[in-house]
């Protein structure tokens, strides 16, 4: 049996064997699944329907409160028989009190309760509601405008979409930006997550002796690139189960609460379907839109972009990218930190070769602001095609759509690279890893290119 | 068995190793002596082809030694090292496989020895909750395991109490009495003289000593291997006379 298959089973097996390993695989998708169904969760609850009393001493706001599905609203009297009711009818929530004016326009209403403060929805909605009818009030009695005709103004909503006139695809460019810079973030923690990982494999087979008995039996190189790539296949196995754990806990809650998802996803849409129909005049239409627009219910149109936007991205092609990227930035990077681990006893030490050697690979993150501004602009192109670069800012660049000569020149040149650095690295490797208690410096490295390393 | 010619190796400025020449007979124990920074652990690791020589020839078995021949060496460094976080016989049967042994052979001869040290019941334990005599145990079995033609222990009783440095005294002789040649390289006089058949001494990165024990001995009548190297390496008798 080829001795660097051992080595690579050993180095992947030890990995897959810890707790620590599927504590993280089942972290996440955990979190994925929790973050999609907390919302569902939270919009299925029935709520709690709440009565709320409107005592209205300033005469602006009599009669225009408006009840709705979770609250109704009731004008009492005086404050004081609405402050009686509130402590002995059960049913009664909150009172509403607006004070005598004693300039033009109040500036103090009151949320009066009754021991449970009442919820974010009845706060909200009530302020709402003030701000609303002290609006209509400025608006009709200052400047003569209708609350009708504030909605029509108010209605004029303009879009900007972007479109591609060759293909004739909307650019729906926010979507590809947080893809993009998702991709990028991925490929940069793994590259810096494993390639510590094997840094700190090398670290432990120096400071524990073990290298010596090792290297007897197997070639430093191949130590090296088994410790590389049997790492590099954890980071595989367990981005592969992440993807399937998150599609399994996704699936799983689906199926378990059916109902539950058919019924927010719908409930929306019903909603807006029922109202659209109603409104059968243009000003109806109009006001509606209006309502909705103040409600919030833009979202379901952003919604809808979204769905659209995702789906006009290549996304066999992304994952094609980002599966290259991630295995051959990684084998650049993970030998360089394999090289940094054979210099050094102590992880501090390794800072003065590792943070170096990184700098490209921060760097195409901090300068992603740059590349947000300018996705085909000439630090995003130079960045995307360096090899040191490339892995994080070309995945970036993808779901943009990058000229296929850009990304093929950029493959090729990672391509080229990651051999010589692993020779690089193994150069290094071999004459450092027996040095114990030497503090390498960076004049030390250049003579062991220089091939007076004593090996 | 193994024939040394003419070796030096240059550490930049420093020469390790100047012209060294030896012959390690066949199923005897070859103890190799030197004060600290000799060249003894230079000239194992060129041995095991962990560094090249700047010159010379080593030949095995009668031919120049290849890659393959240090796959016959069973060797155990002064700096032993394990796995600390993995079990002691997952561990010593990878070690046993990347020297060439297929699992199940590994398992069952790891079985015979850890029997015999009486150490049978650590085989699942972590070597990071052994302590450091134990592991030596587990090393020196790791050592051995492939029934090497050619074992090298550097300082192997460093570190053992007398009763396991006893033990381990006794399964070196064994292997020699199986025909098994035993390169033994240690400060440790006493021990040397009692084991070793042909003996060599380093200094200064040169051989100056070096020939069957006994006939050593009968060039320096009445004195013990510790005089001798000590005058040996002093170069001067009388600043070193009790």
């Amino acid at each position: 049996m080829n001795k660097i298959l051992l080595v690579i089973q050993r180095e992947y097996l030890t990995r897959v064997k810890k707790p620590s390993f599927w504590v993280l695989t089942l972290v996440v998708p955990i979190l994925i699944a929790a973050i999609y169904a907390i919302p569902i969760v939270l919009a299925s609850r029935p709520l709690e329907h709440s009565n709320v009393l409107v005592v209205d001493d300033s005469g602006l706001f009599k009669g225009q409160f408006v009840s709705g599905r979770d609250i109704t609203y009731f004008d009492a009297g005086s404050i004081d028989y609405a402050k009686r009711q509130l402590e002995t009818v059960d049913s009664l929530d909150a009172i509403v009190y607006i004070p005598a004016r004693e300039t033009t326009l109040p500036s103090d209403a009151y949320l009066y309760y009754r021991t449970d403060a009442p919820s974010v929805t009845v706060q909200s909605d009530v302020n709402n509601q003030l701000q609303k009818i002290l609006r209509n009030v400025i608006l009709l009695d200052v400047h003569g405008i209708t609350p009708e005709d504030y909605a029509l103004i108010t209605s004029t909503s303009i879009k900007l979409r972007t479109q591609d006139i060759e293909t004739g695809r909307a650019g729906f460019l926010q979507i590809k930006l947080i893809i993009g810079a998702l991709l990028a973030i991925l490929v940069f923690m793994a590259v810096f997550m494993f390639g510590s990982q094997v840094m700190r494999g090398v670290m432990e087979e120096k400071t524990s002796r073990i290298v010596e008995v090792i290297v007897c039996s197997v070639k430093p190189f191949q130590l090296m690139m088994g410790k590389v790539v049997g790492i590099g296949l954890v980071g595989l196995t367990q981005f592969a189960l992440w993807v399937l754990l998150s599609g399994v806990a996704l699936g799983g809650l689906r199926f378990t609460n059916a109902d539950l998802f058919e019924q927010v996803e719908s409930r929306h849409v019903t909603e807006i379907s029922t109202k659209g129909t109603e409104a059968t005049s243009q000003y109806q239409a109009a006001q509606y839109q209006a309502a909705q627009y103040e409600a919030g219910m833009g979202v379901d149109n952003e919604i809808q972009d979204l769905i659209e936007g995702l789906s006009s991205i290549n996304f066999g092609l992304i994952l094609l990218l980002f599966v290259f990227y991630f295995i051959f930035g990684y084998l650049l990077y993970a030998s360089l930190f394999a090289a940094a681990g054979s210099l050094v006893d102590n992880e501090t030490d390794s800072q003065q070769f590792t943070l170096p050697m990184t700098i490209p690979l921060i760097l195409s993150i901090l300068l992603m602001p740059a590349m947000v501004n300018e996705p085909s602009g000439t630090i995003s192109t130079w960045l995307s095609i360096i090899p040191f670069t490339s892995p994080v800012s070309m995945l970036f660049r993808i779901p943009f759509g990058v000229p296929i000569w850009q990304v093929v020149l950029s493959m090729v040149l990672l391509l080229l690279t990651f051999p010589l650095c692993i020779w690089a690295a193994a150069k290094i490797y071999r004459t450092a890893i027996l040095r114990y208690g030497q503090k390498f410096t960076w004049g030390d490295l250049f003579r062991i290119f220089k091939g007076r390393s004593g090996c | 068995m193994l024939q040394i010619n003419n070796i030096t190796k240059t550490f930049g400025n420093y020469r390790a190793l100047n012209d060294v020449t030896l012959h390690v007979s066949q199923g005897k124990v070859f103890g190799l002596l030197g004060p600290n920074g000799a060249g003894k652990s230079t000239l194992i690791r060129i041995i095991n082809h962990i560094i090249r020589p700047d010159s010379g020839q080593l030949i095995f078995q009668g031919h120049p030694m290849t890659d393959a021949d240090v796959m016959q060496i069973g060797y155990l460094p002064e700096e032993r090292g394990l796995y600390k976080k993995m079990k002691v016989g997952e561990q010593a049967i990878y070690l046993a496989r990347l020297k060439g042994l297929d699992k199940a052979t590994a398992e069952k001869r790891l079985h015979d020895w850890f029997d015999r040290l009486e150490i049978d019941n650590w085989w699942n334990r972590k070597v990071e909750e052994l302590s450091k005599g134990m592991q030596q145990k587990v090393q020196f079995v790791v050592t051995v395991l492939h029934e090497p033609q050619l074992l090298i222990f550097d300082e192997p009783f460093s570190g053992f109490d007398p009763v396991n440095a006893d033990i381990l005294k006794r399964e070196i002789l064994r292997l020699k009495a199986q025909g098994t040649t035993i390169i033994f390289s240690t400060h440790n006089m006493p021990s040397a003289e009692e084991l070793c058949d042909d003996i060599a001494l380093i200094n200064h990165s040169e051989v100056v000593l070096s020939g069957p024990l006994a006939d050593i001995k009968a060039q320096y009548p009445g004195q013990d291997l510790d005089r001798i190297f000590i005058n040996t390496v002093t170069g001067n008798q009388s600043n070193y006379q009790k």
